[in-house]
């Protein structure tokens, strides 16, 4: 059948880079395929899906080489407006991609800009209002909704459009686990009932790896992998096991790793549903080595008491909430987009004053404190590492941030130095920060906030956007600075990296504290907020929620 | 574990079902001129703006300034409208206590000074001048504060997109842009704050000087912001020409009747009025019976005609 879309040797660099962007893309997109495209951060996955809908290089400029072609459409000239009508991309950021101020508007403007007749855009966007469930919110204003919500308008405007090939940069990034279920199924039911042609480009394999017909894997902006789900699954065994599901981690531990051995590997599972019909066999084999929690026994860094947080008076977010944050603690603040969660972690560093209730810092009442006086204390990192820099390099912005919470000679050098190789930014210290990789990004902003030693970090959706590999480099951050006696609060969506770093999980919702308590407890037999492995081992082994933590059976090893 | 009140999987589907629907009620929900079909709310809130402009008696204006705090409040706009009520109080005040220091006019005399270069003579007339300037400002700040509230931006484009639509995509995207900024200076703000950096101690220029390194961060934020949508913009095809208008089905509802209506018969009781000189104040040298105005037929049919889609909405409002 022929292809919906080609791309012949594409070699592209945006304006003022040094590198390409891409470097001799060939590949044939077919119709009705289902393309997850992974790789790292700058790995050219953006711009491979921007060269596809010809914003590179219509928008974005810069040299470009070789040809993409869309049905019969060049995008060397025909303008992404032109191929609009084919192509839809979906954007990571579902809040500077919205044009209108409200739901079925926004809906509306792109078969608006077909010169599609009013009376079918009625129907058209009303069919995509229902399709993703937005019909409650139609007439509400952009402003008012959550990232998720923002984001399945955003592709419902989309989809409104009807096109041959929908292409989704990172569409879940910013979602809580249950609306990334939604968006996904969705993008599914879409690909069943239409036949659409989707590229994914997602970091969280797990997600979805099994709706995924053909995979392709970039590093340096080439494509190094173009296989189907399983034989891209055996070519990770042999050296990028991290971008494997977690089910296929477990069952892969079985070889004993190595290229033949990968080569040699029979189907390995990729959703739990596959993984239980694998495990009937050998479920007797695996055996639990998770550590039992351990006991809350450092010093208390933040104490909160019966704290109220929200906008206005009679109008609280969260109530009635109490908690013990303690040295060596590594915890994760989970719940709904939406649910109070960076709300309630601004009150732990003065950033928002309760609406009733009382916070402690080290023992000292947070009232009694100015955010920049706390900030020494208790670092705390939120969602955009941009808002951080205002300097030209990353060495003035760490340096900057010690001046500013009061520490000078020999100890502000120390720190500086101490950060500086706690967070891998020695060959990044003259770069500036917005030049660097979402992944270097976070680090510096990271280091800009924790300089200073603090006794509490807190990290709100650290993992955004970040691909596996600096994900689990973050982990093992983390963890070493609770084994060093910090405490370390991450507020995520990201139920497998809660898993990988947090010994505590709190969640909220409905307005108050629903679960605090061990991981192990908390994630073990939740629906979303659990792992693959718990959901596939929870009957067997409960409370085990990483593969790290299941050992095979001598014999086979 | 403290399991404080569920299981998180009971709990996490609980909330989305209460979460969720709530925050689409809340989202939707509309009162009072909000609710109204754009064209007529835009009619009134003209008409609203007009009277402020034409009206000079202070007491007249009182019962207009009366007329749109209602409109406000039935709206449920009151809180928001606090930042444009503040401008109207710092330039109205500004004008009222300025203008009895400049103005000469007027023969009842409160108070004067003979200064080397200045004489400063201040009168019940300059005083009276000046309440009647502010007063005026004021109503026309507020209407103004009506239509930016009130009307949604996307109805303001579709109704200047009849006219051109290029004009009203940057209105509305201008309209968008500055709630979104505000949010990214506070975010950019909370976070420097939260790296030690001091932005709330000493006098406000100190505070000011604080703030000015951090431009930089919202400037960069912005630009990219607006590459992102304009890059989003074109892969929607927007410039592709030939492009179509499209109006969400609302029923006229009597209120959207009655308000147009009462919008059109106040422009022209005050058109009326002016050319029949109901709408003329004397100041000086003697003031007018401020009193007398508020007989005339042509203020009291403007007066109506400006108050009934306040009683339409409330009439209306479930």
């Amino acid at each position: 059948m022929a292809a919906i879309a080609t791309l012949a040797h594409v070699t592209y660099t945006y304006p003022g880079a040094s590198k390409p962007a891409l470097d001799d893309v060939s590949l044939a997109i077919g119709p009705a395929e289902v393309i997850l495209l992974l790789g790292g951060s700058g790995s050219g996955k953006s711009t491979l899906l921007r060269a596809i809908n010809g914003l590179v290089p219509h928008f974005h400029g810069g040299t470009f080489a070789g040809r993409v072609t869309v049905d019969e459409f060049d995008t060397r000239t025909a303008r992404p407006a032109e191929l609009a009508a084919r192509v839809g991309l979906v954007f990571q950021d579902p809040e500077s991609q919205a044009v209108m101020t409200t739901v079925e508007r926004e809906i509306a403007f792109g078969l608006e800009n077909r010169g599609i007749a009013s009376s079918a855009i009625a129907r058209l966007v009303e069919e995509a209002l229902i399709s993703l469930g937005l019909s409650g919110l139609r007439r509400a204003p952009l402003s008012t909704l959550s990232g998720g919500e923002l984001q399945k308008v955003a592709l419902a405007a989309v989809i409104a459009t009807q096109p041959h090939l929908l292409l989704l940069d990172e569409p879940t990034s910013q979602l809580d686990p249950v609306s990334s279920e939604e968006l996904l199924a969705a993008v599914r039911r879409l690909s069943e009932d239409t036949g659409a042609t989707i590229v994914l480009a997602e970091h969280r394999v797990e997600r979805c790896l099994h709706l995924a017909t053909r995979v392709l894997f970039m590093e340096g902006g080439a494509i190094v992998v173009d296989a189907d789900p399983q034989a891209f699954a055996r070519w990770a065994l042999a050296g990028h096991r991290e971008l494997l599901p977690p089910v296929a981690r477990l069952f892969a531990r079985r070889l004993n790793g190595g290229a033949k051995a990968a080569a040699e590997a029979g189907r390995l599972p990729l959703t739990v549903k596959d993984a239980r019909g694998m495990l009937d066999d050998v479920a007797g084999q695996l055996e639990s080595f998770a550590s039992p929690a351990p006991a809350r026994e450092g010093d208390v860094v933040l104490e909160v008491r019966k704290l109220a947080v929200g906008y206005a008076p009679g109008e609280a977010v969260l109530e009635h909430i109490d908690l013990r944050l303690r040295r060596g603690e590594r915890i994760a603040l989970m719940g709904e987009n939406g649910a109070g969660k960076s709300t309630l972690v601004r009150h732990f560093n003065g950033l928002a004053r309760p609406l009733a209730g009382e916070v402690r810092l080290l023992g000292r009442p947070l009232k009694e404190l100015s955010v920049a006086q706390a900030a020494r204390d208790c670092a705390l990192l939120g969602q955009n590492p941009n808002d951080y820099f205002i300097k030209d390099t990353v060495a003035e912005e760490v340096d900057y941030s010690l001046v500013q919470m009061g520490f000078a000679g020999r100890q502000r050098n120390e720190l500086c130095s101490r950060t500086i190789v706690d967070l891998d930014l020695m060959d990044l210290l003259m770069r500036n920060p917005r030049d660097l990789s979402g992944g270097e990004r976070t680090r510096v902003a990271l280091a800009a906030v924790t300089c200073g030693d603090p006794a509490l970090v807190i990290l709100d959706e650290p993992t955004r956007g970040m691909d596996p590999l600096h994900k689990a480099e973050l982990a093992a951050l983390l963890r070493r600075w609770a084994a060093n006696g910090r405490c370390v609060l991450v507020v995520t969506h990201d139920v497998e990296f809660a898993a990988r770093v947090a010994g505590r999980v709190l969640v909220v919702g409905d307005g108050s504290l629903l679960a605090d308590g061990p991981a192990h407890e908390v994630l073990n037999g939740s629906l979303f907020f659990s792992t693959q492995i718990n959901r596939l081992l929870r009957h067997s082994l409960p409370g085990v929620l990483t593969e790290d933590e299941v050992t095979w059976g001598t014999s086979l090893q | 574990m403290t399991l404080v009140a569920e299981q998180p999987a009971a709990a996490a589907g609980r909330v989305r079902a209460t979460g969720a629907a709530a925050r689409a009620a809340r989202a939707t929900r509309r009162y009072g001129l909000a609710r109204t079909r754009p064209v007529a709310s835009l009619a009134y809130v003209i008409a609203l703006a007009l009277a402020g402009f034409v009206i000079t008696d202070p007491l007249q204006l009182v019962a207009l300034l009366a007329v749109l705090f209602a409109a406000l409040g039935l709206a449920g706009k009151l809180r928001a409208s606090l930042p444009y009520l503040r401008v109207a109080l710092y330039v109205g005040g500004f004008l009222a206590i300025l203008n009895p220091l400049f103005s000469q006019g007027g023969l009842d005399v409160l108070w004067q000074a003979h200064l080397p270069l200045l004489q400063i003579r201040v009168t019940i007339q300059g005083v009276a001048f000046g309440v009647s300037t502010a007063l005026r400002l004021s109503a026309v700040l507020i209407a103004f504060a009506l239509y930016n509230l009130v009307l949604d931006p996307d109805d303001q484009l579709g109704i200047m997109s009849r006219f051109s639509f290029r004009s009203g995509l940057v209105v509305s995207l201008a309209t968008r842009l500055v709630p979104v900024l505000s949010r990214d200076a506070e975010r950019i703000a909370d976070a420097q704050r939260s790296r030690g950096v001091e932005l709330d101690r000493g006098r406000r220029r100190d505070r000011a000087a604080a703030r000015i390194p951090l431009l930089s961060a919202l400037l960069t934020q912005s630009l990219e912001r607006a590459m992102d949508t304009a890059a989003s913009m074109e892969a929607r095809g927007y410039g592709r020409g030939g492009r179509t208008r499209w109006q969400p089905e609302r029923r006229w509802r009597f209120a959207d009747g009655a308000t147009a209506a009462a919008a059109g018969l106040a422009v022209a009781a005050l058109i009326g009025g002016l050319v029949a000189g109901a709408f003329h104040y004397r100041f000086y040298p003697l003031l007018d019976d401020p009193w007398a105005p508020l007989a005339d037929p042509w203020w009291l049919l403007a007066l109506a005609a400006l108050a009934t889609p306040l009683f339409v909405e409330a009439r209306w409002r479930r």
